[in-house]
Parts: structure tokens; C-alpha cells; sequence
């Protein structure tokens, strides 16, 4: 199991460097991209309660 | 339409695709003075596009009221317009940092550039005058006309002046085609992920002019104005 997980970071590791890191900076981005809609989602969640009252 | 989710989602889904897709699409060499940055096609150009797109949404709206005098369509209308104006100053700071690189300066005063700023203050005023009129019924009145002069503005700031001189955008004089209507300019593969990226940023410009929307309703009518 150990190693197995190893060899799956030595993957991702390896991935993640390749041509520059450039899947470094697309993970980034796709990051931020995801918080910024949870947070949208939130914000458009709590004015549907709001406008419920 | 205001709260349905179909298209939040689909705003998700697309943007997901330009931010993955978007770095692993194969883009054209041509001479390599571009190199990597042609992606920031996915990315800064949706912001102008956003912009038009939200501007045109507020002008129909402005006139809406106009016809109907109901103060509905100002809320709608006010929302569209700051929304645009985000999309728009994130389109010129991120072209300011492009042609740092690209161009050697931030500023270059490349034709473009010039009317988009123009373009820009000419829509500033538009809050500044919401902001100096207190009479809710005059200010919905007042600035819905100058919603569609600021519009009109748009016509020579940004889709004429700076096609009829030498621009270093696309599209300038000397430079074939259009690539304001004639898509073909972009590789293929490039177009994959721009129209998607355009309809995605776009829907995510409505969605949160939606809420800014549902706020000012939820306000007019604890203030009883509705």
C-alpha cells in the first residue's frame, strides 16, 4: 500500500513538472477558479434565504 | 431565469475547460515573439467581450425603463453596467500587463488602448452621476439616457478609431481582415477554448449582476419603493 502510494506521488510529482510546470500553473488557476464560484454559490445560496423571509 | 441554476453551472463547466484546456491546447508559433502568452486570448479578450456583451445587456434595459418607467428595469440596467465596467478595468490592467512584456511599456498609447480608456471614464461618469442625484425617479430617468449615449461612445472608441489607424492590437490599418467579426484570424484549435472561454466568463458577469440584482430588489422593496 506504501509503495503504492509512492509510486502515485512520484506520478503526480513528475506530471506536475513536465514542460515547464505548466500543470503547475493550470492546478493554480484551477484553484482559484472552484473557491471563487463556492463562494459565489454561497453568496446566491444566502440571498435565495433571504429572499424567502 | 434570475435563479435558475442551469446556466451558473454551464458558466462553471466552461470556465473549468478554459482554465485546464485553456494551457494545454496547442497554440500556433508563427515567429515566436507571442510564445506561450497567445493564451492570454482565453482570458483578457473574454473580458472585452464580457464588457460589450454586459454594456449591450444594460443599454436594452435602460431603454426598457425609458418606455415603462418602471424602476425595476434601472435596478437591472444600473447592475449590467457595473458588472461591464469590472469586466473592463480587468481588461485593461491585464492588457497593461501583457504589453509590459509584449510591447515593452504598460502604457504604449496604441489606438486601442486609448479608446478603451476612453470608452472606460466615459462610463465612470455614468456613476458618477447615479451618485450625485438622490431623487430615486430622476436619477433612473437621467442616467438611463446617459446609459445609451455611453454606449453609442463605444461605437468610435473601440470598433472604429482604432481600426482606421496603424495599431499594434489586431485589426488595425494594414492588418487584413476583422478580427472583430471575422473569426478566422485564430487558429482553430485556438477557437476551441475562445468561445467557450467568452460564453463562460460572460455567463459568470450575469450571474454575479443577478445577485447585485436581487440585493437592490430585496432593498426597494424594504424602502417601499416597489
Amino acid at each position: 500500500m506504501y509503495k503504492l502510494l509512492n509510486t502515485a506521488t512520484a506520478t503526480t510529482e513528475s506530471f506536475m513538472v513536465q514542460n515547464g510546470k505548466i500543470y503547475l500553473v493550470m492546478t493554480i488557476v484551477s484553484i482559484i477558479l472552484i473557491g471563487l464560484f463556492i463562494y459565489v454559490a454561497s453568496v446566491d445560496k444566502k440571498l435565495t434565504q433571504l429572499e424567502k423571509k | 431565469m434570475l435563479r435558475a441554476k442551469w446556466w451558473k453551472v454551464l458558466s462553471f463547466v466552461l470556465l473549468l475547460y478554459t482554465c485546464t484546456y485553456g494551457f494545454l491546447v496547442k497554440v500556433p508559433k508563427l515567429d515566436d515573439r507571442l510564445q506561450e502568452s497567445i493564451r492570454n486570448f482565453f482570458f483578457h479578450v473574454p473580458m472585452w467581450f464580457g464588457m460589450m456583451i454586459l454594456f449591450f445587456v444594460s443599454l436594452v434595459y435602460a431603454v426598457k425603463f425609458l418606455r415603462s418607467g418602471n424602476l425595476v428595469h434601472d435596478v437591472y440596467s444600473f447592475a449590467f453596467a457595473s458588472m461591464g465596467l469590472v469586466f473592463g478595468t480587468l481588461g485593461i490592467i491585464t492588457g497593461a500587463v501583457w504589453a509590459n512584456y509584449q510591447w515593452g511599456s504598460p502604457w504604449v498609447g496604441d489606438p486601442k488602448q486609448n479608446g478603451a480608456a476612453i470608452a472606460l471614464l466615459i462610463y465612470f461618469a455614468y456613476f458618477v452621476l447615479r451618485g450625485s442625484l438622490l431623487d430615486v425617479e430622476k436619477r433612473a430617468r437621467l442616467s438611463a439616457v446617459y446609459n445609451i449615449f455611453s454606449f453609442f461612445m463605444l461605437f468610435p472608441t473601440l470598433w472604429i478609431l482604432p481600426r482606421l489607424t496603424e495599431s499594434l492590437h489586431p485589426g488595425g490599418k494594414g492588418s487584413e481582415g476583422n478580427p472583430g467579426i471575422n473569426g478566422k484570424d485564430m487558429s482553430a484549435t485556438m477557437r476551441t477554448v475562445f468561445y467557450p472561454a467568452v460564453i463562460g466568463w460572460t455567463l459568470l458577469g450575469v450571474w454575479i449582476s443577478t445577485i447585485r440584482i436581487r440585493i437592490q430588489l430585496l432593498q426597494l422593496k424594504k424602502d417601499e419603493l416597489l
